[in-house]
């Protein structure tokens, strides 16, 4: 693999928390790889399983989703419902062939700046180290 | 052939007839394979003769039911189908006093394609742990102390779980590329009654209408998705695939997933909710660890 | 007195072929034989009733590009799709060439089909006789036969260790001047299909039963996937769409069937086919009654493809005989 490569990874963050947890990230100015394209939804469960699979068909190398913490929905339960739409969209991935590491669904808080740089981080690291994609993946 | 089975079914469905209980009878006639059968509707008394059960039944007849929701039809359904008259039913989609349910203590069925059937049961059958239907209106046959299957119904998800990446994806690739995208596995099932498909969806165009292994897959893919929770195992879908895509692989891991996890089958009761259209505040799915 | 060819002559010829052509041939991929191309002789199998998909996407493919367009510093510039190379295909059943002949009055009318004009101008049909019919076989009831070599550019059939050849075309005697034939007085013992239909009276009877209920019953067991359209030599129709990128659009012509509910929505989401019934009436009237009347012909040539592969039995050849009685209800054995 070579040194250069930098895959691609697209960021579905809430935007009542991880996406304010990310612009905190900015204003405190810690920096995170520029390899996640954020697209900000009203809320995790508003990340259909279909933008997931679109993703990975467009040719994205990774997918990462952040919500609120359970309890603190904006909208009550709308991540309750994504938990468990997440859970079966990740083992269905794998069972198609995508490594379970290219996937990965976390709850950040609009305070967790720091935390949402260092999951990115590791995920970026992650998924950079599987290398790109197999062929027809 | 069950003669005795056939004539309460005839009997059945000439009183409902007859009596004007039901409009339509949704059972199952000879082919003109002369081997096979298929699905038929009688509306008259008198063409009940028409109507035949045997091991060959396989078509899940709770799919028309979504085509017949103006009047009072009668559906004979085997406990698979029965199962899935109970997602309709959790799920909206057809009103309990306008079905009347013929359930059939079931035996199994063989696979079935046209003019050539197995001897030996379809392996769901073999697996099956419910042999009478969990709802109907009137009942044919008498349910029996019912076998544990010694088999895991899991083994074949679990053989290409054991996989690697590489060979999963080689091995679906290998079978998406084969979809010549006839749908035929949505429209004969029953939990597929969406009015507009996201397959057909034109903005967002979410799956392109070219027929190549990248589509397919995306077609294939979130159709199974769609299905979880909800999948009765029928195995329809792989029946009528005139390229033999294993879709029951797919739909079984589903299946499996959701027994893991929410300890949910689909369809054994109206009442409950199915588990993506639900939560537990509790569990915790290994996410955010 | 027939010419002949051995089976080993045959295999050496067909290598030959492969040097400068595609050889597109019967071949197993996942236990069904359908028509791939081939790289050698072994592949091909000679030993099947008939593939499980019709020959028709090798000149009017499941999808393909019609053109592309490029557009750089102001420039707009039209790219046609070439079709370079000539093929073979080899081991076509008579009702699978028949329905050739019918895309052809179709595509080849004009104006012509470039794409499919080009794909038929370069490439030669090898006819293959059926040594036995399937239960669905019903060629002889549409004008073919298990041995008809009317729609080839060259026909075989099996005799004993060899094939009886026959050179129906230009084309065809062309690609077999440099065989070395043999002379034999066998000829291929001739085969039936199981039923035989009356026909005549289809067109004559359709025009009568538009408005009758039979399609409503018919359609009551009818699920509407498009498997019958897909695996039909004869059905052509098709669906375009453009599909832009950054540096190019790509104009996309993919299958579509007159049994999927969008098949005939207009703009503002007008359907004049709405009810499952003018769908399922839609596919019958077009084979036994438009198409006769325009082109001449039925348009089914017997392959029986749609009979063994409905989900749900829906079989034309119960239709053809149930129209051309009268007051006939479906599913009813008169």
């Amino acid at each position: 693999m070579s040194v250069d490569y930098q895959p691609k990874i697209i960021g579905f963050l809430c935007n009542w928390c991880s996406y304010a947890g990310a612009d905190m990230a900015g204003t405190s100015r810690i920096t995170y790889p520029s390899n996640i394209r954020i697209i900000r939804v009203p809320c995790s469960g508003r990340v259909d399983p279909l933008f997931i699979a679109k993703c990975f068909k467009e040719g994205a190398d990774g997918v990462f989703i952040a919500g609120c913490h359970p309890g603190d929905c904006h909208y009550v339960e709308g991540n309750y419902y994504a938990r468990r739409r997440f859970v079966l969209m990740g083992s269905l991935l794998e069972y198609l062939g995508i490594e379970k590491e290219r996937y990965q669904v976390e709850w950040v808080s609009a305070s967790e700046g720091k935390k949402f740089t260092q999951l990115v981080s590791a995920f970026t690291d992650k998924v950079a180290g599987l290398g790109p994609r197999a062929e027809g993946q | 052939m069950d003669e005795n089975i056939i004539n309460q079914i005839r009997e059945k469905a000439k009183e409902l007839l007859s009596s004007g209980t039901v409009e339509c009878v949704i059972g199952y006639e000879a082919g003109t394979d002369g081997m096979t059968s298929r699905p038929a509707f009688i509306y008259e008394a008198s063409d009940v003769e028409r109507l035949v059960f045997d091991n060959t039944c396989t078509h899940n007849l709770a799919t028309y039911l979504i085509n017949k929701k103006t009047n009072k039809v009668a559906v004979v359904v085997k406990p698979c189908d029965a199962r899935g008259i109970n997602v309709l039913l959790s799920e909206r989609q057809i009103e309990r006093e306008k079905v009347y349910v013929i359930g059939i203590v079931c035996q199994g069925v063989v696979p079935v394609s046209w003019s050539g059937s197995g001897k030996d049961l379809q392996m769901r059958c073999k697996l099956c742990n419910q042999h009478a239907p969990v709802i109907y209106d009137f009942l044919i046959g008498e349910p029996a102390v019912e076998p544990v299957p010694t088999v895991s119904p899991w083994t074949s998800v679990a053989e290409m779980e054991s996989k690697s990446s590489a060979e999963k994806t080689d091995y679906w690739n290998k079978q998406f590329s084969k979809c010549i995208r006839c749908y035929a596995c949505r429209q004969v099932c029953m939990g597929c009654y969406c009015k507009e498909c996201f397959v057909e969806l034109l903005d967002p165009e979410w799956v392109g209408i070219k027929i190549d292994t990248s589509e397919n897959s995306m077609w294939n893919m979130i159709r199974a998705f769609h299905l979880s929770g909800r999948c009765i195992g029928c195995g329809e879908c792989a029946r009528v695939c005139p390229v033999d895509i294993p879709l029951g692989l797919l739909n079984m891991k589903l299946a499996k997933e959701v027994a893991e996890h929410f300890e949910y089958r689909a369809g054994l009761s109206a009442e409950v909710r199915a588990p993506l259209a639900t939560f537990n505040k509790e569990e915790n799915l290994g996410i955010g660890e | 007195m027939t010419k002949t060819i051995s089976k080993k002559e045959l295999a050496s010829w067909l290598d030959g072929l492969m040097k400068d052509r595609n050889l597109i041939a019967p071949a197993l991929a996942d236990q069904q034989t359908v028509f791939k191309p081939v790289a050698s002789v072994d592949e091909i199998a000679f030993d099947f009733k008939n593939t499980a998909l019709s020959p028709k996407e090798w000149f009017f493919p499941t999808t393909e590009p019609l053109f592309t367009i490029y557009q750089k510093d102001g420039v707009t510039e039209l790219q046609p799709i070439d079709i370079e190379k000539e093929s073979v295909v080899f081991g076509i059943r008579p009702c699978d060439a028949a329905g050739m002949k019918l895309l052809d009055k179709v595509f080849l009318a004009p104006p012509a089909d470039a794409m499919y004009a080009e794909r038929r101008e370069k490439t030669t049909l090898i006819g293959l006789a059926c040594s036995e019919a399937a239960p669905q076989c019903f060629c002889t009831s549409m004008g073919s036969s298990p041995g008809n070599a009317g729609d080839v550019d060259i026909m075989l059939a099996e005799v004993g260790e060899g094939y009886t050849v026959e050179a129906v075309t230009e084309k065809g005697n062309a690609l077999i001047s440099n065989l070395k034939l043999s002379d034999s007085n066998e000829s291929a013992p001739e085969v039936k299909c199981p039923a035989e239909l009356q026909v005549k009276d289809v067109s004559k009877a359709m025009q009568t039963r538009f408005e009758d209920d039979y399609w409503s019953r018919v359609a009551d067991r009818c699920v509407h996937c498009n498997i019958c359209a897909y695996v039909c030599p004869n059905c052509h129709c098709f669906d375009i769409r453009d599909y832009p990128t950054s540096e190019k659009t790509e104009r996309i012509r993919c299958w579509d069937s007159c049994q999927s509910p969008g098949f005939t929505r207009a703009a503002g989401g007008h359907t004049p086919r709405p009810t499952k019934a003018s769908r399922l009436r839609q596919r019958f009237y077009h084979k036994l009654l438009y198409f006769p009347e325009r082109f001449g012909d039925y348009q089914c040539t017997g392959c029986g493809r749609c009979v063994a592969l409905c989900p749900v039995n829906i079989d034309i050849r119960e239709i053809i005989t149930d129209i051309q009685k009268p007051g006939v209800k479906s599913g009813t054995k008169a």
